[in-house]
């Protein structure tokens, strides 16, 4: 049984009569439970997983109805609620929480008949990029286990790279999908703004989060999205793309499409081997009939003091409703005052989120709103701007994902101003609303880099079709796990 | 310049108990202080831009139950209400 096959290949293989669900599923609980000691993606796993993969291969048998999945294993980020599962976000605070509905990605999934092999680690609430952030502790990249495997959906990418599922559902609210997918080189998909519904995506920072896939390839990202967006009467910053199919015509190529590189996202501390990646990456695009050209983004340098301004007041806001009444720990009410029993219970969020809610509460803080967030929230208008009028000359634009390679567990979790550089290049792309997708293309030191794409709202397909082009030139090594 | 008297008056009002002030007031105001950048980014006559949604777009403003067993699986759920701790005066 191979484990390592792409989504697609899996749903022909299961259609051909070649493999069983069940037997793939199996195998797949088999893998989680042989390596996950190592990496520490799952937070719990579906142990009832082999007997739904029975019920789907029964349905398939009897010539029932079968959804696209056919029963394809998927792991998914513990911030989205599955009906009756343990909805922890890595956190404390939500320890024993039992989610009460289905978010609606998850729904549209069941309809399609996936099956969820487990809950997957991530940086609490999803705040941090490295899963270190974690209040079960972090996740290990498969490529090295000293290493940081990305975050804050870094159980997604770690069990997307050692074949503990076939595909994973993560949330980038300022890369947090791509990062973890540059560092464990799997595909890693933020689409426009609005194109998946967030139902049922525990809130950090509504105005900028998307729910996104994460792949072996291009193609499953696609399938991905084919099953899982469009409009949703209970979100609705959720837009309409009239049943778009991502995967019709991803094999168009970009011959004659003009790509921006963005200067300021290969500048000042980049490491030598990503710089040479993504001039490789360039060369190979032009090789393939596209131009290249580099732009200048200015709002760029700010962008991080943007995003994290917006997002800790957001995050503030959202947080508040962690009272110990609705969500929280079993200790009595009697004997305490109303705000020191909220304090009390509020001890058992980890530091890293402490820290950006008392963020959220200065930034926005009256006599404080017009230095930090007004101004956070203009460069924000500024930048998009700027991408704007840079997508009236290119059809897309190109950076490293991160620019920097994956790091040693501990080495920067003490420093927030380094950890914040981290995310340069991918909050551009969700302050702006736009699509972006970090593509596995190359090694150093025996670590994955990635290539970021980004293109126009809503030209989701355009984007795509670009990532599958380079990914087609990309020969990349194993894992070794 | 932010104090550190002020980032612990915020943190209470956050509902967050410091207990290591280094921990915390060292790095939120490292955090504060990179904020600062902002200053430099010549926005100041910028319009800051808003999403904005009819109201005919919205869902109808009607209630929608949900399962109502629900309630009952607040902790101090007491059949008709839910026990919460006392107001200061």
């Amino acid at each position: 049984m191979n484990l390592k096959i792409s989504a697609l290949d899996y749903v022909q293989e299961v259609k051909n009569g070649n493999i069983s669900a069940e037997d793939f599923v199996a195998k797949t609980l088999e893998q989680i439970h042989r390596v996950d000691d190592k990496l520490h993606a799952f937070l719990s796993v579906n142990e009832n997983a082999v007997e739904q993969a029975r019920e789907i291969d029964k349905k398939i048998k009897s010539g029932k109805k079968i959804g696209d999945c056919f029963g394809m294993p998927i792991s998914i980020k513990d911030n989205l609620c599955i009906k009756e599962s343990k909805t922890t976000c890595a956190s404390k605070m939500l320890e024993n929480f039992i989610a009460p509905y289905d978010a609606t990605v998850i729904a549209k999934l069941k309809e399609q008949d996936a099956i969820f092999v487990g809950k997957v680690n991530m940086d609490e609430f999803a705040m941090g990029l490295t899963t270190e952030f974690s209040a079960f502790g972090p996740s290990k990249n498969p490529w090295n286990l000293e290493y940081v495997p990305g975050g804050s959906s870094g159980g997604s990418a770690v069990s997307v790279s050692a074949f503990e599922c076939v595909a994973s559902l993560g949330s980038d609210t300022g890369g947090s999908v791509r990062n973890p997918a540059s560092f464990c080189s799997t595909v890693g998909y933020k689409p426009t703004y609005g194109l998946i519904s967030r139902y049922g995506l525990i809130s950090y920072a509504n105005s900028i989060e998307q729910i996104g896939p994460l792949t072996r390839t291009v193609k499953d990202t696609a399938f991905m999205l084919n099953l899982i967006s469009g409009v949703d009467s209970k979100d609705n910053t959720t837009i309409d793309n009239n049943n778009e199919d991502y995967l019709l015509g991803i094999n168009s190529g970009i011959e004659g499409k003009k790509i921006g590189i963005i200067k300021e996202m290969i500048g000042e501390g980049i490491d030598p081997a990503v710089l040479s990646a993504t001039k490789e990456a360039i060369s190979k695009l032009e090789g393939l009939g596209a131009t290249c050209e580099e732009i200048s983004l200015d709002m760029v340098k700010y962008s991080v003091a943007a995003y994290y301004t917006i997002t800790a007041t957001e995050a503030g806001s959202n947080l508040a409703r962690y009272d110990n009444l609705r969500y929280g720990y079993d200790f009595p009410v009697e004997g305490y005052e109303f705000n020191s029993y909220i304090s009390k219970a509020r001890r058992n969020f980890g530091p890293e989120v402490k820290r950006r809610m008392i963020l959220g509460g200065f930034v926005p803080s009256a006599g404080h709103a017009g230095k930090y967030f007004l101004k956070a929230l203009k460069v924000k208008s500024k930048l998009t701007k700027e991408v704007n009028e840079a997508f009236k000359k290119f059809d897309l634009l190109i950076a490293p994902t991160v620019p920097i390679l994956p790091f040693k567990l501990g080495e920067k979790i003490n420093d927030p101003i380094s950890l914040f550089l981290v995310d340069i290049n991918t909050v551009t792309a969700n302050l702006t609303g736009k699509p972006a997708i970090s593509i596995p293309f190359s090694h150093s030191r025996g670590l994955p880099i990635g290539i970021q794409l980004l293109a126009d709202s809503n030209k989701d397909k355009l984007l795509l079709q670009a990532a599958y082009a380079l990914e087609q030139t990309v020969s990349l090594p194993e894992v070794p796990i | 310049m932010v104090t550190e008297e002020e980032i612990e008056h915020v943190s209470k009002l956050m509902k967050i108990e410091i207990d290591d002030h280094k921990e915390y007031v060292e790095k939120v105001h490292t955090m504060i202080n990179y904020f600062d950048i902002l200053d430099s980014a010549g926005v100041e006559s910028e319009e800051i831009s808003v999403q904005e949604i009819p109201i005919s777009n919205l869902r109808d403003d009607e209630y929608i139950p949900f399962n109502q067993k629900l309630i009952e699986k607040l902790k101090h759920y007491k059949g008709t209400y839910v026990r919460a701790p006392k107001m200061s005066s």
